[in-house]
């Protein structure tokens, strides 16, 4: 266990490196998305604009504490995630504090964020920050069973639930990768990280035209700025979940950055061609297939 | 004769019985009570008779000398005993025949159900 | 020593002289007869005291000097002695309590009432069977007369419905007689005995028609039509005779023909005393009149003491003894029923209510109810455990299921009652009186009752080891009830903290106990606190309070069965009493008490057969059944999750906990729920991990245990009522405990333990800070709330650290248990189970966010602008256990490690080690406090950015958010909470619908019709009656032929 100066700062570097990456991401998908619907899009380093714009802005109206801690219990369940994740595989530094705990830390960890940005918007009192919980609660619910079944699945699989122990048994071969010595657990997984990622079909919690951006709705400035930052983070973050998981993890950033870009991008890819369900739809959609494939993933290993 | 006085005395109770099942009058059960208590009455007589045996209460017959043996008293004593219950018990009943019938004016036992289930 | 024969001199010359004195001196007239009743009580009293201390043998006497038949042969030996003195002074208070309606009767009725009192003494004493008719006989005509003296008008026809349907039994007793005599030549009841078990039987005609007519005396089911007719229509002070004495005295005298008939009509006895006891008790429960209902019972319990004269050849020589504890608690417990019946003077259970206004009463009367059911300190407990025990070691598993369903079905319409006389409103008009006079003797039946309960005790040898003190200081502090609650408050939590002291060493070194002891007397003590927020006098609650806590203890400290199920049945009844205190709990509390006997009922089951191949009753050896294991272990388990509420027997608890009162419910929840998991941990542990006679059992529980977590979880997140919603999560919670506890590993085991752990502490303070927001806000309604952060910040942050653990995120110490449960499931094999288990776990965010939402968050309502937070007493224990919370989160190695060292010898391999603060297992490791570290640091690094990025941010007022530039004033529009996940219900709500609450209601709806359907056949009519008793007669005739 590490505790020195040194990992400190060169975790603090691989968040840096991960935040602008998951910013210049961000900014691609919605030119790509942009492309796909005829317009042009936004510039690429829009986002940083945007976050400058909101952290420097002056009136700052506060609902209360809980409204106040909100955004940083959010951003703290991205840091953590992104703390507890070995990131770069092989790399004394950038496995981060993963020594704390394993796969399920990491699995359990993300409703931290959640929660915390739930009992903030809610403070907030905004109705549509109620309703956008409520919908991304019952279907975070569904999305997770395909997940669940893919872990146990995977832990079978390799016997362990250490993320950097499964990076290892993916290691020498592209065949080695989770993708082909487990599909189905892989496809169980990927349909779950649609969900996840919240693009359509499944964005009914943010759903700009029906309750516009959804829990977040109270928030401005500052506060939106932090949401915003810990989102960049996030989708890396959780991107290289998947990469671990299923696909052979990274040796190094330039691996890390192409395949946490084609993860995110199956994502975006569905959700410009699907419309969006509404959230009864969602949720028993995720109980269908997905949830099927999952169980198969279960039955092959046991 | 034996037979006779027993199938006499079961073939009282079981009219007593019936009477009791059947009849629609209130006195009418009770004298049907009364049927089924002399029923039994002569059952138990029979039942302790011994055959050429005198009355337990005679030491000897005029003109036909000693008895060898008498019958069993103890039946009798019983049936004696049970003929003055059967009374008190007969009498209570019509009393309370008399009570019901203040109540409603009727004799009629299906007048008087108020208890059930 | 005066000689028993004085006991009918004084009666026969009582009554006659009364008849010279004449109509002008009634109350003299009255006053006479209670000297005489006490005179004859002091004679039977003297030989039972004589009799017992041995100093002198029973005798027998004969009238007049001669042999029988020609003089009456009386015999007075010690079960004489007994009989006779409860009939005597039974008389006297029966006598005391008619007073007034004797003194107008006059002279005449007390002359019927010495006779009666007279009649039952002899036919008890005799020992010739002439004689035993004659006088059977008078009591009958007496008892007519009593009818038809003192009662109202529908008495008459059941006066002359018990005079027909018994002038029938007699004469079929006189044909037997004379039959038997013609055969035997002798009256004597030993004679005929003797001569049947010797050199010639006879004639098997007049040993049937002899028992056939006592046992229609004792009215068996069905043919007893009109003997719930005498009950429900005469006097109540008559009926208490009946019921006390007069069945008392027909049990006895069917004891005493028994030999007569020969050994070969137990099993015939006994049959016919199941169907008794279950139909009569059945057909009772579609009963709402209270003297008819007394009357069920009666016929009921008299069944079962038949059962138990059946039973002889199994019970042995303790066959009396047991019988007796039986007797007893029936003859004081319907004679004080009968009474309290007379004085609250209804014709509908539903207006006992008014007993509240003579808490004496109400408490006799709870007493005399938990009597009949068979609770302890009752001899009915006693007795049934035993007659249980002896029946399992001789494998007689129909009787005992018989035993159990009866009492059961007993328990069905007694508790309803006492419910009724709890909760319902005090009724518009009653025409009660509670003459002091008529008091008196209930209060002595009550005496007797405990009474006979503490003496009866040294006569079951394993009722040693109970500990009566906590029940004395139950006692004491009802007796200070008059004092306010801080000081009833303050007794109580000194009682269980010297308690608690007092246990310490009983259970130094064995851990398990030592756990469950914090829990059960450390939770108490902190719940109680909360207790201060109280005003007024909370009658009765701290009586009951320790009732459950000392049963909850006695748990702990039992060694053997007898004493655990003691300690079980006391906690169930403080437990119900404490329930019931809520408002709406009525119902509740009623289910979660037939839920909690039924468990109970099921334990005992368990128990008994376990008892056949175990030597004793020791817990510990529950390990070596041999017979039906498979059973035993299901049948005790099955009962231990009554408690836990596990799917299928949980749907009591929602109510139970939901609308009991504010701290209630956390005493309920968070503690007594354990009552249950420390019944199912001893039982596993008895099982042992390898037991091959159990795995399907576990396999079982195991997906009850899932499915129960999702159903609870989901059921919760579609709650709008605050406190049910946590009822609901409760019922999840044990299922996980279920769950983790059924895999039977080392690290299932911990999971389970830390999920104990953590249930305790979470649910007591959501259960406490919930309750008393609730009370506060006058409303359940989580809709009706909001906003409450402003108002109670520090409710607000015990509940969100709460829900934080039940979430299991990290870094608090719900994650623990999460991480233990994947560990576990992953070793263990069971996939799906645990998926089902994880995908609850997600699905508990729903109820998590929507009660600290809708109670904290959102708009405050208009007339909620004035709130403040809640009692400081309700905060200190709520923050004592968030301490506790804390502890166990950054230290979690301190609580684990001794479990682990504890539960090590049940399993094969240890599978969690710890490096430093790290735990590890083959699978994956975890280091609590690590990431407390790392996340704690993280976490001041970002809010102080986030503070010097908007260290100006201003507060706005309500209302004031984005909301197209209009405000909206009304905070009901503006708070989302009701019904919102109305979505997800959409989508697979269906898996919640109440199917097991409709099973349920339709299965006592079933049961209810099926006893009003039978009860059609008491249509009324004389007549039909008396062919009931003609066909019973037949039929058991032709069975006796055949079958025997």
């Amino acid at each position: 266990m590490d505790y020195s100066i040194s990992k400190f700062l060169f975790t603090l570097l691989g968040l840096f490196i991960v935040l602008n990456w998951g910013m210049l991401m961000s900014s691609t998908m919605r030119r790509i998305n942009a492309r796909v619907s005829g317009r042009i899009g936004i510039p690429w380093y829009q986002p940083w604009i945007d976050l400058v714009k909101l952290y420097s802005m002056r009136s700052q109206l506060s609902h209360g504490t809980m409204f106040y801690l909100g955004p940083v219990f959010r951003l703290m369940g991205g840091v953590g995630l992104f703390l507890f994740m070995p990131m770069i595989y092989g790399s004394q530094y950038f496995m981060n504090y993963s020594f704390s705990g394993d796969l399920i830390l990491i699995l359990y960890f993300q409703f931290f964020g959640m929660l915390g940005m739930a009992l903030g918007a809610g403070e907030g009192g905004h109705p549509y920050s109620a309703i956008g919980i409520s919908r991304g609660l019952s279907q975070f619910t569904t999305i997770e069973v395909p997940m669940t079944l893919a872990v146990i699945s995977l832990a079978i699989q390799y016997h362990t639930f250490s993320i950097s122990d499964i990076v290892a048994a993916q290691q020498g071969s592209i065949l080695n990768w989770t993708v082909f010595t487990n599909p189905l657990a892989t496809i169980a997984a990927m349909l779950s990280l649609l969900g996840a990622f919240g693009h359509s079909p499944f964005n009914l919690v943010r759903a700009p035209n029906e309750i516009p951006l959804g829990p977040p709705t109270e928030y401005h400035g500052s506060f939106l700025g932090v949401l915003r930052t810990n989102g960049a983070i996030l989708h890396v973050t959780e991107a290289a979940l998947f990469m671990n998981l299923f696909f052979g993890g990274a040796t190094s950033w330039i691996e890390l950055i192409i395949k946490t870009f084609f993860i995110y991008f199956w994502s975006v890819f569905v959700g410009t061609v699907f419309p969006r369900f509404r959230i009864e739809q969602s949720v028993v959609w995720f109980l269908k297939w997905p949830t099927i494939i999952g169980i198969f993933s279960i039955i092959l290993f046991m | 004769m034996e037979q006779v006085i027993i199938i006499t005395g079961i073939l009282l109770i079981i009219l007593g019985i019936f009477g009791i099942i059947r009849s629609r009058n209130l006195v009418k059960i009770v004298l049907a009570f009364t049927l089924f208590n002399t029923g039994l009455n002569i059952l138990m007589i029979s039942i302790g008779y011994i055959r050429n045996a005198g009355a337990p209460i005679l030491s000897q017959i005029p003109g036909q000398g000693e008895i060898p043996n008498i019958v069993d008293p103890v039946p009798q004593a019983l049936v004696l005993t049970a003929i003055v219950i059967g009374l008190g018990v007969t009498a209570l009943m019509l009393a309370y025949v008399l009570k019901l019938y203040q109540d409603k004016g009727t004799l009629d036992i299906n007048s008087f159900k108020d208890l059930k289930w | 020593m005066v000689g028993p024969i004085y006991i009918i001199v004084i009666a026969l010359g009582i009554a006659f002289t009364l008849g010279l004195l004449g109509k002008a001196s009634k109350s003299a007239g009255w006053v006479f007869v209670l000297a005489g009743l006490a005179a004859m009580t002091f004679i039977s009293a003297q030989w039972l005291v004589a009799l017992l201390e041995g100093s002198i043998q029973g005798i027998q006497i004969f009238t007049a000097g001669y042999k029988p038949p020609y003089s009456i042969s009386l015999q007075m030996g010690l079960e004489e002695a007994i009989l006779t003195t409860l009939i005597n002074s039974l008389g006297l208070l029966s006598l005391l309590y008619l007073g007034k309606e004797m003194v107008q009767k006059g002279v005449e009725i007390l002359m019927v009432f010495m006779v009666f009192i007279m009649s039952m003494n002899v036919t008890i004493m005799t020992r010739d069977i002439f004689n035993l008719f004659v006088f059977l006989e008078i009591e009958t005509i007496a008892l007519s007369g009593l009818i038809l003296l003192i009662g109202r008008k529908t008495a008459f026809q059941a006066g002359i419905k018990y005079l027909i349907i018994s002038g029938i039994a007699s004469g079929l007793l006189l044909i037997g007689i004379i039959l038997a005599y013609s055969h035997v030549g002798t009256l004597d009841i030993n004679g005929i005995a003797s001569a049947n078990n010797g050199l010639f039987r006879i004639a098997p005609i007049a040993g049937f028609l002899i028992l056939i007519s006592f046992i229609i005396e004792l009215k068996p089911f069905p043919a007893n039509g009109w003997g719930i007719d005498v009950y429900s229509a005469s006097h109540p002070g008559i009926g208490a005779l009946i019921s006390g004495a007069s069945a008392t005295t027909g049990l006895y005298l069917l004891y005493k023909v028994l030999p007569v008939a020969g050994e070969e009509y137990l099993y015939f006895i006994t049959l016919i005393g199941a169907i008794t006891f279950i139909g009569s008790n059945l057909t009772g429960t579609a009963q709402s009149q209270p003297n008819r209902l007394l009357g069920y019972s009666s016929i009921g319990q008299v069944g079962l003491v038949t059962m138990i004269l059946g039973l002889q050849p199994i019970l042995g020589d303790r066959t009396l003894y047991l019988a007796f504890t039986i007797i007893i608690s029936h003859y004081a417990a319907k004679a004080g029923l009968f009474w309290i019946s007379g004085m609250v003077n209804s014709s509908s259970i539903k207006d006992w209510s008014i007993l509240r206004k003579k808490p004496l009463l109400l408490v006799l009367f709870g007493a005399f109810i938990l009597a009949l059911i068979g609770f302890p300190p009752f001899p009915s407990f006693n007795g049934k455990w035993e007659i249980l025990m002896k029946l399992g070691e001789s494998n007689q598993y129909h009787w005992i299921a018989v035993i159990l369903a009866g009492s059961f079905i007993e328990a069905i319409y007694l508790i309803k009652w006492l419910g009724y006389a709890i909760k319902l409103d005090e009724p518009v008009e009653n025409q009660s009186n509670f003459h002091l006079t008529k008091q008196i003797p209930v209060w002595i039946m009550g005496l007797v009752l405990f009474g006979m309960g503490y003496y009866l005790n040294p006569f079951t040898h394993y009722a040693e080891a109970i500990n009566y003190i906590p029940l004395l200081f139950a006692l004491l502090l009802f007796a200070i009830d008059f004092l306010p609650v801080s000081i009833k408050n303050t007794i109580t939590i000194a009682g269980l903290a010297y308690y608690f002291m007092l246990l310490w060493p009983a259970v130094e070194g064995d851990l398990l106990r030592q756990i469950f002891l914090v829990m059960f007397l450390g939770g108490g003590i902190l719940t109680l606190l909360a207790g201060y927020s109280k005003k007024g006098k909370r009658p009765g609650f701290y009586s009951m309070a320790i009732l459950m806590y000392a049963g909850l203890a006695g748990l702990l400290t039992a060694k053997g069965m007898y004493d655990f199920f003691f300690s079980w049945e006391v906690m169930t009844a403080g437990s119900y009493f404490l329930i019931i205190r809520g408002k709406r709990s009525l119902p509740h509390a009623y289910s979660y008490m037939l839920f909690s006997i039924g468990g109970a009922y099921l334990i005992l089951g368990g128990f008994a057969i376990a008892a056949a191949s175990l030597n004793g009753t020791s817990l510990s050896a529950l390990s070596m059944v041999t017979v039906l294991p498979t059973w035993v272990y299901a049948l005790i388990a099955v009962g231990f999750m009554t408690k836990t509420a596990s799917l299928g027997l949980h749907i009591w608890l929602p109510g139970a906990h939901g609308e009991a009162e504010s701290d209630v419910s956390p005493m309920v929840s968070a503690i007594l729920l354990k009552a249950g998991v420390f019944g199912l941990l001893l039982l596993f542990i008895s099982i042992g991990a390898t037991n091959p006679h159990s795995q399907e059992i576990w396999y079982v529980l195991g997906w009850i245990g899932a499915i129960t977590t999702l159903m609870g979880n989901m059921s919760a997140a579609f709650q709008e009522d605050a406190k049910r919603l946590l009822a609901y999560s409760s019922i999840a919670q044990l299922g996980y405990i279920l769950f983790a506890f059924s895999m039977m590993t080392h690290i299932g085991w911990l999971a389970g333990f830390t999920y104990t752990i953590n249930h305790f502490l979470f649910k007591a303070i959501l259960f406490l800070i919930i309750g008393a927001i609730v009370v506060k806000l006058g409303t359940h309604n989580m809709y009706e709330m909001g906003g409450m952060i402003k108002k109670m910040p520090f409710s607000f942050i015990a509940v969100l650290i709460s829900i934080i653990v039940i979430g299991g995120i990290p870094p608090l110490s719900g994650f623990a248990g999460k991480w233990l449960f994947y560990n576990a499931i992953l070793e263990k094999g069971w996939y799906f189970q645990g998926a089902l288990i994880f995908f609850a776990g997600i699905i508990a965010f729903l109820y998590l966010f929507k009660l600290i939402f809708s109670v904290f968050l959102g708009q405050v309502k208009d007339n909620h602008r004035n709130m403040k937070e809640i009692s400081a007493w309700v905060l200190i224990p709520s923050y004592i256990l968030i301490i506790g919370i804390m502890l166990f989160s950054a230290f979690p190695k301190d609580v684990l490690t001794p479990i682990s060292e504890m539960i090590m010898p049940y399993f094969t391999s240890e599978t969690l080690v710890w490096d430093g603060t790290k735990a590890m297992t083959s699978m994956g490791y975890w280091d609590g406090s690590t990431i407390m570290i790392v996340v704690g640091t993280a976490f001041m690094l970002l809010l102080g950015w986030l503070i010097v990025l908007s260290a100006k941010a201003q507060k706005v007022e309500q209302f004031n958010i984005v909301y197209a530039a209009e405000r909206p004033f009304r905070p009901e529009t503006t708070h989302v909470s009701h019904n919102i996940y109305a979505g997800y219900k959409k989508a697979i709500g269906f898996l919640v619908s109440p199917v097991i609450t409709v099973f349920w209601d339709q299965a006592s709806t079933f049961v209810l019709d099926f006893a009003g359907w039978i009860r059609r056949i008491y249509s009324g009519s004389i007549q039909n009656y008396a062919i009931h008793v003609i066909f019973y007669i037949v039929v058991f005739y032709l069975i006796s032929l055949g079958g025997l």
